[in-house]
């Protein structure tokens, strides 16, 4: 045993550090900031926006925990977005996040050099805030670059102590409280308390870092839905008490032109103490917030550099530290630009958060179009842990995305069309550098198709240009006879074989032109033959696995393949391909070896084989091609009984009892004879078509042919369906059934 | 569960540099399964899944070297490779679910001729017992029982314990002239270990807190692992 070529990635994130890097970045700057602007914008009535933004993050959180369980992976929303709804709208939340983290960060940042400043009077002004910001910011890159070893114990240290800072300021201001400052409760209405709501969103940004390390989360099924929820409800209470004892302690309109809104309500009531202590935890939680916003930016460039959506010259790891260096200077680079756009623009701070807020909301509406399309296309790899109940889906997406609207459209049109700039600039990076790099389209246009689950369906894996028409003229035949659950479906299948599985393999052009063509033909047989087809092309190291792997996908009811008709001398019986298809298809299996292009009047074996129903149903869909009635044929040794033409009729009426198929729909042949093998093969002679079902799994799972299917189909003239009916997937073996042929 | 004949030593091993395992090492642990724990740090600013798309082979290929050579020396070894923001908690893991009884703290390592073994008289008396035993089969190294008694309690019950392995080891097949045994009387046993470890090649040591963990970076162990810069292996208190 040698050192695994595979490495393990370490799961370091317990509950609480998940706790202190959500919450933690949540409590952080936004709370010292925002009440000047939020009292301004709602009067006491902000403690509302703060709960509203709450609500939508609630559910955010909810469809972002689903999804992170389905993807513990890093990169956050922009990753299930992106496998969701494909590159396009996966580059707009890339950037969207990007950008929204650039902007958070700027905004604590300014924050910084705000609540640094003012208790200095003689510093006061811009210039300084500006300058403040930016050295704390070029602290937080420096740090970043040279990567620290991970200690979380000096941070949750801090975080504790600012969370003890802001209890303290809520638990004794609600004493202090003078209840005329809470009138008018509501001094700009609903549309006011909506349009706060579009500037707060930001302080909630902090439980998105924790589905953006999901990969790292300890227990991830239980940590990541816990933390996200928890976190967000904490902070939402705790936001509208310090929202209630801000404009409850002052009036919001002086609170309102503060630029330090929380250590004016603490000089009320906890002195100059209380005012160095608010300072020191503003300054903590601005530096703890943007450091986790930069630190978020660079797993969302490093996710977009994995799906090719971003350079990755950008992702280079530095050599020695290890660090994301380049992205993190990037980010610091543009976040330090928008902290000195402040010394121009007068509003920066209230600007900064809403951009900011504007590009999480669309990131967030389409986390929850993302959530509805894994639940519609459902495939095999998306196997959450944590399910919205029930009751609560669709209830909660669509909520989510209606809210979204709903506070987007209070937005300032400035704020709406730079939050559209940024959507333009997603939108267009994806069209200029990232299209060409052929990725999928993700889940969407499965998730848009009606529900056919039910449906019957047949899997036609096609590679002979020669052949396929009348392997999808077949499959059609079958398919228009299965009408009772919903509209029958054809898939056409091709597989390129490849030696090596790994995603960046690349594959030779005019292999895919070849497959490409192939599959365009087919869809052209299935439009003249009036049947729905959908075509799959897929790529795998084993063709006969791969199709294997299609029938579990397509969940389908019936495999129809073509084949030489030749038996194989070596291990295999149909070929290496066929082999293990025929072998452990969950479905019925039809094998047909075409040898002219009638199909005429087929014959079907109804003999006691465990699959002749099957062969004769199958025998009766065959002929609908060319409007015939198939025979149904069975040989009786004249000894066997006193009246062998009646056990003959008999025989066949089970048969047909058994496929489900009306006597006017077959006609009956019975032979008498004592050589029944001979006999067989010289009654099919004059038939275009012969339908005969497969012996029985024998033991070992290797195939057992059965003698007589095995005869014909190397005699033969006409065309030969050799048919088996689906095994039970519960069990791996069929049952014993007394087979075979006639003796 | 004794760990006789069949004892299982993790070997954790930086592969995020370029660095030989030490032919003392490869000697020493010879007669033991060992688990080669690769691990590569992750810097906090970093997704580990990003320091694994940039570096896992060129860490696989380190791993799969060392593992090699261990495997010329003829010991069962298995190779695991983590990427890891805290070394400890993989460590940890790593051993549990590997069934390592023992953890080596690699350090400077020469020939390794005389080994330390401070007792504490712990319930992990007879598993670090029969790693020595293991251990001691195919080399000629001597080793020294250690056990520090408190001022003015009785000597008798370490003097008996220190003893009773020593006979246990000659039963396991070590020469009793390689089994030596020293008893000493200090309040300080931690310093005591750290000023005889200077004259040992490698101290094989107890684990009394529950996990390893918080014997690493716990109170206990530490002061000892910092100061001896010997390389030490730990028992594992897995019951």
């Amino acid at each position: 045993m040698t050192g695994g070529s595979s490495g393990e990635l370490e799961r370091n994130i317990g509950f609480l550090e998940a706790m202190t890097l959500g919450g933690g970045t949540m409590i952080g700057a936004g709370i010292f900031i925002l009440p000047g602007i939020a009292a301004e914008g709602a009067g006491p009535a902000s403690s509302l926006s703060f709960v509203i933004a709450g609500f939508v993050a609630l559910l955010a959180a909810l469809s972002l925990s689903e999804l992170a369980t389905g993807m513990p992976i890093a990169g956050g929303s922009y990753h299930y977005v992106n496998q969701a709804l494909g590159g396009f709208f996966g580059s707009i939340v890339g950037w969207g996040m990007w950008s929204g983290l650039m902007f958070a960060s700027a905004f604590y940042m300014i924050g910084f050099g705000q609540y640094l400043v003012a208790p200095i009077p003689f510093l006061d002004g811009r210039l300084f805030i500006v300058l403040l910001g930016l050295v704390g910011l070029a602290l937080i890159v420096g740090v970043n670059y040279y990567g620290t070893e991970e200690s979380s114990q000096l941070q949750n240290v801090m975080i504790g102590a600012e969370t003890v800072i802001v209890l303290i300021y809520v638990a004794v201001g609600l004493f202090f409280i003078d209840p005329a400052n809470l009138e008018p409760f509501a001094p700009t209405g609903p549309s006011g308390i909506i349009a706060t709501t579009g500037i707060v969103f930001v302080s909630f940004l902090g439980f998105e870092i924790i589905a953006t390390v999901a990969g790292e989360v300890k227990d991830p099924s239980r940590n990541i839905p816990l933390t996200m929820l928890l976190s967000v409800v904490l902070v939402t209470i705790l936001y509208a008490l310090v929202m209630l004892v801000s404009t409850g302690v002052l009036p919001y309109d002086s609170l309102g032109d503060s630029l330090v809104p929380v250590s004016d309500v603490a000089v009320v009531y906890l002195g100059s103490i209380g005012v160095v202590a608010i300072v020191a935890a503003a300054a903590i939680a601005a530096i703890s917030s943007s450091n986790s916003s930069i630190l978020a930016a660079a797993r969302v460039n490093f996710a977009m550099g994995r799906d090719d959506l971003m350079s990755e010259h950008l992702n280079v790891t530095h050599d020695r530290f290890g660090t994301p260096h380049r992205a993190i200077i990037v980010t610091g680079a543009v976040t330090g630009l928008l902290v000195t756009a402040g010394l121009g623009v007068e509003t920066i701070v209230s600007l900064l958060a809403e951009v900011a807020s504007f590009s999480f909301l669309v990131s967030y509406s389409l986390v929850h179009v993302a959530l509805v399309v894994f639940r519609r296309a459902d495939p095999d790899a998306y196997d959450p842990s944590f399910r919205i109940p029930d009751l609560l889906y669709p209830a909660v997406p669509v909520l989510g995305i209606l809210l979204t609207v709903l506070v987007i459209s209070q937005m300032a049109t400035v704020i709406i069309l730079l939050g559209l700039g940024i959507v333009a600039l997603g939108a267009g990076w994806y069209i200029v550098y990232a299209r060409d790099q052929g990725f999928e389209t993700g889940l969407i246009t499965e998730a848009l198709e009606p529900d056919i689950s039910d449906a019957y369906r047949v899997v036609v894996p096609i590679s002979n240009p020669d052949t396929q028409q009348d392997l999808i003229r077949l499959g059609a035949a079958t398919a228009k006879a299965h009408t009772n659950d919903g509209t029958p479906e054809l898939v056409a299948v091709n597989v390129i074989q490849v030696a090596d599985q790994s995603p960046q393999q690349n594959v030779a052009a005019e292999r895919l032109t070849h497959q490409r063509e192939l599959l365009e033909a087919a869809q052209q047989h299935a439009t003249e033959m009036d049947v729905r087809l959908q075509t799959r092309a897929v790529t795998g190291q084993n063709v006969g696995e791969t199709i294997l792997e299609t029938l579990i996908e397509e969940d389908a009811d019936q495999v129809l393949l073509g084949w030489q008709g030749s038996l194989t001398k070596d291990e295999a019986v149909f070929g290496p391909n066929l082999d293990p298809v025929v072998e452990q298809a969950p479905c019925e299996v039809s094998l047909v070896t075409l040898h002219n292009e009638r199909i005429g009047s087929p014959i079907a074996l109804a003999g006691p084989g465990p699959h002749a129903p099957v062969a004769a149903r199958r025998a009766v869909e065959f002929a609908t091609l060319d409007n015939t009635v198939p025979t149904l044929l069975n040989v009786q040794s004249s000894t066997a009984s006193a009246d062998p033409i009646a056990r003959g009729e008999e025989t066949i009426t089970a048969v047909a009892e058994r496929a489900g198929i009306r006597t006017d729909e077959f006609e009956t042949k019975v032979l008498v004879s004592d050589d029944i093998e001979d006999t067989i093969l010289d009654a099919v002679r004059d038939y275009d078509t012969i339908c005969v079902g497969l012996s029985e799994r024998g033991e070992a799972a290797r195939l057992r042919f059965g003698t007589i299917a095995e005869q014909i189909s190397q005699q033969a003239t006409g065309n030969v369906g050799i048919v088996r009916g689906p095994y039970d997937s519960t069990s791996t073996k069929t049952e014993p059934v007394e087979t075979v042929e006639p003796k | 569960m004794p760990l006789s004949g069949d004892s299982t030593i993790l070997v954790p091993v930086d592969v995020s540099v370029t660095d030989p395992p030490d032919q003392g090492i490869l000697q020493l642990l010879r007669p033991v399964n060992v688990v080669v724990l690769g691990y590569y740090p992750v810097p906090k600013q970093t997704a580990p899944a990003h320091l694994q798309a940039d570096h896992e082979s060129e860490a696989a290929s380190r791993l799969d070297d060392i593992v090699n050579q261990f495997d010329s020396a003829g010991h069962e070894v298995e190779g695991v490779l983590v990427f890891t923001k805290d070394r400890e908690d993989t460590i940890d893991r790593v051993a549990d679910q590997h069934d390592c009884g023992a953890v080596l703290v690699p350090n400077e390592i020469g020939s390794i001729e005389r080994i330390l073994v401070p007792l504490r008289g712990d319930v992990n008396l007879e598993r670090i017992i029969s790693l020595v035993g293991d251990l001691l089969r195919m080399n000629d190294a001597t080793v020294t029982l250690f056990h520090a008694s408190s001022t003015g309690a009785d000597p008798s019950q370490g003097e008996f314990m220190l003893r009773g392995a020593a006979d246990r080891l000659s039963e396991d097949g070590v020469d009793p002239e390689r089994i030596d045994w020293t008893l000493a009387e200090d309040d300080d046993p931690t310093s005591a270990i750290v000023n005889l470890a200077a004259e040992y090649d490698l101290v094989i040591l107890g684990e009394t807190e529950p996990t390893l963990r918080e014997r690493i970076i716990g109170t206990v162990l530490t002061p000892v692992l910092d100061k001896i810069d010997k390389p030490t292996i730990i028992v594992r208190d897995i019951d």
